[in-house]
């Protein structure tokens, strides 16, 4: 990430930082002592997430004026800079990445796992292989190795886990 | 000394069995395989391996995972001499000089000295862990609850300042955090359920081995499918056996390169990467053609090599002695020790002695094998590398749901895998080291009961938590690395220093 974005990065994650510094802070202090039933005051479930939160509180107003001095507050957000972010063919894959992943996890336990999982490298290799603008014929062979993989993978994960390491599938 | 010997050699013989060398030949085999993988590192090996093998004897199992270990650290070599790319972080510096000899047309004689510097600074690291193991171990029974309450902050502090050297505020927000994030769940004195907002799952606390999968894993397969896909440069192997006088010439680096390594390795949650370019920097530095460096040394390359190979071993000295980790795979290892109801530590010494030993002896196989399988099936395994990333990762993240279901059959597992897969995607955009988080997660029981026992002991008491030796120490060492980051103190530091030369 280059320098500039690092520095706005930077002052979000410190307003993140301090707000779960806060967070953790008053959550602690309002942590039972279990006086009323003889045990040891220092035995406070509240003592180190107390000093916990102080510490990520400083962290992040350190790393906050550190960013407002480095300008990274200036944030300039808008809709067309999001636009050509998104447009980017790297953030592209990644969203492909991150969607078919997600769904994937979303599923688990709602449906065969060998399907869903033969389902989950299908699309994944298809996403990334399979051009629109080309002919089907002309693809043959990218769908042929897609659907072997995901059809082999799925079975051999499945068998593997299942027999050889005696896992529950999900 | 004669005895540790002694049961050296009776624990090598125990596992001089077809059923033990085949597991040994094909974990390492697969650890080599794994680091060979960019976007698979030797953690996510070791952590996947230790969900499928917690079923197995506990010296089966820890035995697939340190060859699992071994052999991903030194895999990673062949993807940073031959695309230019650490296969693990900790063949980073093995691409300086390892990809210039490829380019050259040296890539068989680039891994060939690649393999005997890893061989090599496997076998220093595994003969320092055999001598300090039981040093440490010993020291470390006088610590009380002062000195482990310090050791933590010190790690977290040491961990943080190390991975992050540009930014080691960053480091240190990353093992807070991971401090933060072992106190969610039921604490241990009052089964209180700390930060968990009434959610069954959450009140059993974040496992380990799932958030590590996540962080390691799943943040790795977004962060290979964001970026361009990689050219191997050349997978022409020419002859791989290294020439005897060329590894003999370089025997002061080799030395230099595998003490430093294991140092280094034994730091707490530093790791091999750290340990290959410290390794790398001093050899530099000491080198008659220092001129050479990044344009293909062969000196370079073992040193790298020799560094990262013998941090293995060093990052199992804590292990052992501490129940601390020196690296991220080492407390994938530390967790599956404690899965396997071995608890190492301090006592670790008196109560199973013959365990530290077998571990050696289990490094010394590794080792073996690694240098046996590196040097032999180089051609038909580099072919592995032209798989395009888009057939192999959606396997790996099969893999790693799998892994992250296996231990406990949660779906809520599943989750915390992809959430902090998320998040450590996001840490490693934004340049947070996430090893420190990692060691955080593993600390935070450590911390927190250790902190309350003291105060308890003192009525509240703070002055003795500063006042002990080893503490007083510790607290030293805390300010130091804290402070050396600062210009002010570096000038401070500078003027001393200048004063006391002259």
């Amino acid at each position: 990430m280059e320098p500039q974005r690092m520095d706005k990065a930077d002052f979000i994650t410190s307003l993140f930082l301090s707000f779960l510094g806060l967070a953790v802070l008053v959550l602690s202090l309002r942590m039972p002592t279990f006086k009323n039933l003889g045990a040891n005051p220092y035995s406070a479930p509240g003592i180190v997430p107390t000093i916990l939160g102080i510490i990520l509180l400083l962290l992040g107003i350190i790393l906050l004026v550190r960013s407002i001095s480095r300008q990274g507050y200036q944030l300039k957000i808008s809709f067309g800079g999001m636009i050509e972010l998104v447009k980017r063919r790297s953030i592209k894959r990644l969203i492909i990445a991150l969607i078919l992943s997600i769904s994937y996890v979303r599923l688990l336990g709602k449906m065969n796992y060998f399907l869903l999982n033969s389902l989950y490298i299908l699309l994944f290799i298809l996403a990334y292989e399979f051009d629109f603008n080309e002919r089907l014929m002309k693809q043959k062979k990218t769908i042929i190795i897609a659907f072997s993989e995901a059809f082999l993978i799925a079975g051999s994960i499945a068998l593997v886990f299942q027999y050889l390491f005696l896992v529950r599938l999900p | 000394m004669l005895q540790g010997l002694t049961e050296l050699g009776v624990q090598l013989t125990q596992f001089l069995t077809p059923r033990y060398i085949f597991d040994i030949l094909w974990s390492t085999q697969l650890g080599i395989i794994v680091g060979m993988l960019p976007g698979l590192t030797a953690t996510m090996g070791v952590a996947l391996m230790t969900t499928l093998t917690y079923k197995f004897a506990t010296d089966h199992a820890v035995l697939i995972l340190i060859c699992m270990y071994v052999g991903a650290i030194f895999g990673g070599s062949r993807t940073a001499i031959l695309i230019n790319i650490p296969g693990t972080p900790a063949n980073a510096a093995t691409t300086v000089d390892g990809n210039p000899l490829a380019k050259q047309g040296r890539a068989g004689e680039a891994m060939g000295i690649a393999t005997t510097g890893s061989f090599l600074g496997s076998l220093f690291g595994m003969v320092m862990l055999a001598v300090f193991t039981p040093i440490l171990g010993n020291a470390a029974l006088n610590f009380l609850s002062f000195e482990f309450f310090w050791l933590t902050i010190f790690g977290i502090i040491i961990c943080g300042t190390l991975t992050a050297p540009k930014d080691p505020l960053k480091g240190w927000i990353s093992g807070f955090f991971g401090l933060f994030v072992a106190m969610i769940g039921m604490e241990g004195m009052h089964a209180y359920r700390r930060f968990s907002f009434g959610n069954v799952d959450l009140a059993g606390g974040i496992e380990l081995l799932p958030a590590m999968i996540g962080v390691f894993g799943f943040s790795e397969i977004l962060m290979v499918m964001k970026q361009p896909a990689i050219k191997i440069v050349s997978n022409k192997i020419d002859k791989v056996i290294p020439h005897l006088r060329d590894v003999l010439r370089y025997w002061g680096t080799i030395l230099r390169s595998g003490f430093i390594g294991t140092i280094i390795g034994a730091i707490p949650g530093v790791g091999e990467d750290i340990g290959a370019w410290v390794s790398y920097d001093f050899a530099k530095k000491t080198s008659k053609h220092p001129e050479e460096y990044g344009k293909g040394s062969v000196e370079g390359l073992i040193a790298a090599e020799t560094g990262n190979n013998a941090a293995v071993a060093g990052a199992i000295i804590p292990v052992l002695s501490l129940a601390i980790p020196g690296s991220a795979p080492a407390a994938v290892l530390l967790g599956a020790m404690l899965i396997h109801g071995i608890r190492p530590g301090p006592l670790l010494m008196i109560e199973n002695p013959e365990f530290v030993y077998q571990v050696v002896a289990m490094v010394f196989l590794a080792t073996c094998a690694m240098f046996v399988l590196g040097l032999l099936l180089i051609n038909v395994f580099v072919k592995i590398l032209t798989i395009p990333r888009q057939r192999l990762m959606p396997v790996i993240f099969s893999l790693c749901v799998i892994g992250a279901y296996a231990l406990s059959s949660r779906i809520f597992d599943i989750w915390i895998m992809a959430v902090f897969g998320l998040i450590g995607y996001a840490m490693k955009e934004m340049d947070y080291p996430v090893a420190p988080a990692v060691l955080g997660i593993i600390l935070g029981d450590l911390l927190d009961q250790n902190l309350r026992r003291s105060l308890i002991l003192t009525k509240g008491n703070i002055i003795p938590l500063f006042t002990r030796p080893i503490s007083f120490i510790l607290v030293l060492l805390i300010l130091f690395t804290i402070f050396s980051r600062m210009s002010w103190f570096q000038k401070l530091w500078q003027s001393l220093t200048g004063k006391i030369k002259k």
